[in-house]
């Protein structure tokens, strides 16, 4: 086993670990591996940003290629860091009225003919099947295309869309609708939480078997190892906080 | 305080013991239980089977290390399902903390099946934009990506031999972890270049793609680690999916056993008030 | 000057806005080439975005450390990590292989950031047991109702569940396929309209918060 390797793996375990210990209270080895973390994913970012954008995407292709035109977006990008120097705030203005005027451009067409012309759509052509004279009607719950949870899917839409359109009073049938949306919500609200449970457990999971791979005898059992140094540490450190607690008395 | 009182304000940290053994000891003492095969993740697997050899399939890793334990597996099992298939592969990421973690898988499954970059596969890597990188992608690929991620043009390479933009790829798969993932792809992508979108995700925004699944906007769904274990026993590789299943099984049935304890002390403490507040009136 | 500084971002607003919304229906080779080149550009101004978005954490420390507030000690090693990872980075030149082999940034990359953020968000286990064992009461019907339909998913959802009551898993594919859908679904388009809504008011200049405060 090479040595980064085996430095890794320890490296790996330890701060695993550290960070587990926040379960028990926080502490500095917590504190410690939580710095770490954001130190680094920072630093990794800052050095993927600069030899994506300012090297592959800026450099090359204008100085080692000779596409001026993008120092167009150059500038903007610019005007954009303007909103630091105070005098100059109002540069940064141009450029974030630029973004935010293609990005809502780019965006209202795609989502109307996505998210609400095609969802809609699709709630209504079975029905619309229906209608049409065929003789047969599908009774299946299990297969969610059957023509009866095509109805309950209808039903569950409608009556969600009434539960949220607070600008009318949920009176009358208006409320008979809005209580039924309250029902498909409660449910959907039941399946969401299973899924995250599901979701929480599964990251767990991940960690638990990279420690049990690290607990092997080919890497020094640093799984191990440094358990016991992370509780010897835990119990001493709780220790120590403990007599500074006590008032002394004169 | 009486029992029911006292059960319910118990230090959280035996709750945490608990949930610890029941994910730890499953993991180290495994039994295998069968695992059913869903729809919507079936429906992925038999795409890729159906496509001719040397099509064009682009894998998106829009994740971050965060989701590694559900997604990670689930792009292990697609590519070797995919190199396996002899598709030709794009792979690149629209997050920025994942880009590490995409070259390393890609690279490593497709030395593992004997295939070679430039001609078998491709990483494009990251760039920023989400949406816009996208529709750069829909408009000219080569716009979008003039170098690889290990900085050779990808003009002229073979694996892209015949592709122009998204429109010339058979299928795309985005295996997500939250907004910039399946909902950009086809807003941004297939909504105007019409290729067919299959989705991978995390347990936590699952849920949420049904309707897309329902309106045959993404053909398929491998939701979670759980998903990742269906693929790994429809392409006949079990890896660390299906390992964690026995430590998901019993995870889940502490967190009911806990649930429902919690609501029969609950319950009973609201009993005992009732019946006190009846004693007092009477 | 006013026109520069109040009216000149509204009016790009209102004129990219319209030109991109419009550009959709273009088919056009010209309209197509335009979208190309502007796409080309956001990726560019993305990523000088995403320098800002950074700068401002990097101040904050700095703050920290220089005012020596309590917990400076932490900041320090922050920024230790920090540009020890971006020294790091820029000599291997951002890359984390090569020719197969590991460098140093990738090293930092898959020993130290990978196991740290998966660990942060592991730990979430943990607490959303703790969090459904305190507070995931049936206090109401309504909340009866969700409370046996997370019961049934997570039961559905793993082998044990759908080996001990087959149903289960059968009842949990129709909840997800076609209650949740539809619910999910009614949600979908009644954000969507909001989206459409808000950014059809930022093009007209109702909704001017993105331009951020500073004098007029």
């Amino acid at each position: 086993m090479s040595f980064e390797l085996l430095l890794g793996a320890w490296v790996a375990t330890g701060l695993t670990l550290f960070i587990f210990t926040f379960l028990y209270e926080d502490n500095p080895l917590f504190k410690l591996a939580e710095h770490l973390y954001v130190g680094i994913s920072v630093g990794y970012a800052i050095v993927k940003t600069y030899d994506t954008v300012v090297i592959r995407l800026i450099y090359e292709p204008m100085v080692k290629q000779g596409d001026w035109s993008l120092l167009i977006p150059l500038a903007i990008g610019m005007l954009m860091l303007a909103r630091y120097v105070p005098k100059a705030t109002w540069m940064s203005r141009i450029a974030f009225a630029f973004i935010v005027g293609v990005g809502s451009g780019l965006a209202i067409p795609r989502v109307v003919s996505s998210f609400i012309l095609k969802q809609v759509e699709d709630t209504v052509r079975p029905l619309a099947s229906m209608v049409q004279g065929n003789p047969t009607f599908s009774f299946s719950l299990a297969d969610p295309a059957s023509n009866l949870n095509a109805i309950i899917l209808l039903v569950g839409v409608v009556s969600v869309l009434f539960y949220f359109f607070f600008s009318i009073e949920h009176k009358g049938p208006v409320q008979v609708a809005a209580r039924t949306g309250i029902l498909f919500l409660m449910i959907a609200f039941g399946a969401a939480f299973g899924y995250t449970v599901m979701a929480r457990m599964s990251l767990l999971i991940g960690r638990l078997t990279d420690l049990i791979e690290y607990a092997g005898p080919s890497y020094g059992r640093p799984s191990l190892w440094l358990a016991a140094v992370t509780v010897v540490g835990l119990v001493l450190w709780s220790m120590k906080r403990r007599p500074q607690t006590e008032p002394t008395e004169e | 305080m009486t029992f029911a009182e006292r059960m319910l304000k118990i230090d959280r940290r035996i709750i945490f013991a608990v949930i610890g053994l029941c994910t730890l000891l499953p993991l180290l003492y495994p039994v295998g239980l069968a695992i059913r095969i869903s729809p919507e993740v079936k429906a992925v697997h038999d795409y890729i089977e159906s496509l001719p050899e040397g099509s064009v399939f682009l894998l998106s890793l829009d994740f971050d290390p965060a989701s590694k334990p559900e997604l990670y597996p689930q792009a292990v099992a697609l590519l070797r399902h995919a190199f396996k298939h002899n598709l030709r592969v794009i792979g690149m990421t629209l997050w920025l903390p994942g880009t590490g973690m995409a070259n390393e898988v890609i690279t490593r499954i497709a030395e593992e099946q004997g295939k070679v970059n430039g001609k078998d596969y491709v990483f494009l890597g990251w760039s920023p934009g989400g949406s816009s990188v996208i529709i750069n992608m829909g408009q000219d690929l080569y716009k979008a990506f003039p170098t690889d991620y290990g900085n050779q043009p990808t003009k002229g390479l073979a694996v892209l031999n015949g592709v122009q933009n998204l429109r010339d790829v058979s299928y795309v798969v985005s295996l997500a972890a939250g907004t910039t993932g399946i909902e950009t792809w086809y807003v941004f992508g297939k909504d105007k270049y019409k290729f067919e979108l299959g989705g991978g995700c995390t347990g936590v925004i699952a849920p949420g793609l049904y309707p897309l699944l329902r309106s045959g906007q993404i053909n398929g769904l491998i939701g979670g680690l759980r998903g990742a274990a269906e693929y790994e026993v429809l392409i006949g590789q079990k890896g660390r999916a299906v390992a964690g299943m026995d430590a998901q099984s019993v995870t889940h049935f502490a967190i009911i056993v806990l649930v429902i304890l919690c609501n029969v002390f609950y319950l009973s403490i609201r009993k005992a008030r009732q019946a006190q507040g009846q004693g007092g009136h009477s | 000057m006013i026109f520069f500084r109040r009216q000149l971002p509204l009016l790009i607003t209102l004129v990219t806005g319209i030109v991109f919304a419009a550009q959709y229906y273009v088919p056009h080779p010209a309209s197509e080439e335009m979208l190309t080149t502007v796409t080309k550009w956001l990726q560019i101004i993305g990523g000088f975005a995403l320098v800002l978005g950074v700068t401002s954490l990097f101040h904050i420390h700095a703050v920290k450390i220089r005012r020596k507030e309590p917990g400076w000690g932490y900041s320090f090693v922050l920024y230790a990590a920090m540009l020890g990872t971006i020294a790091v980075g820029l000599w291997r030149e951002g890359k984390e292989t090569v020719n197969g082999g590991m460098t140093a940034f990738g090293w930092i990359y898959n020993f130290m950031m990978v196991p740290l953020q998966g660990t942060m968000f592991a730990i979430l286990a943990f607490f959303i047991a703790s969090a459904a064992y305190r507070s995931f009461r049936a206090r109401s019907r309504e909340a009866a109702v969700l409370l046996i339909a997370a019961i049934i998913v997570m039961m559905g959802r793993v082998p044990l569940g759908e080996y001990l009551v087959p149903i289960s898993g059968d009842i949990t594919q129709w909840i997800l396929n076609v209650l949740n859908a539809s619910v999910r679904r009614a949600i979908l388009i009644g954000v969507s309209l909001g989206a459409v809504a808000l950014s059809l008011k930022i093009i007209f200049g109702v909704e001017r918060a993105y331009l951020g405060g500073g004098k007029e």
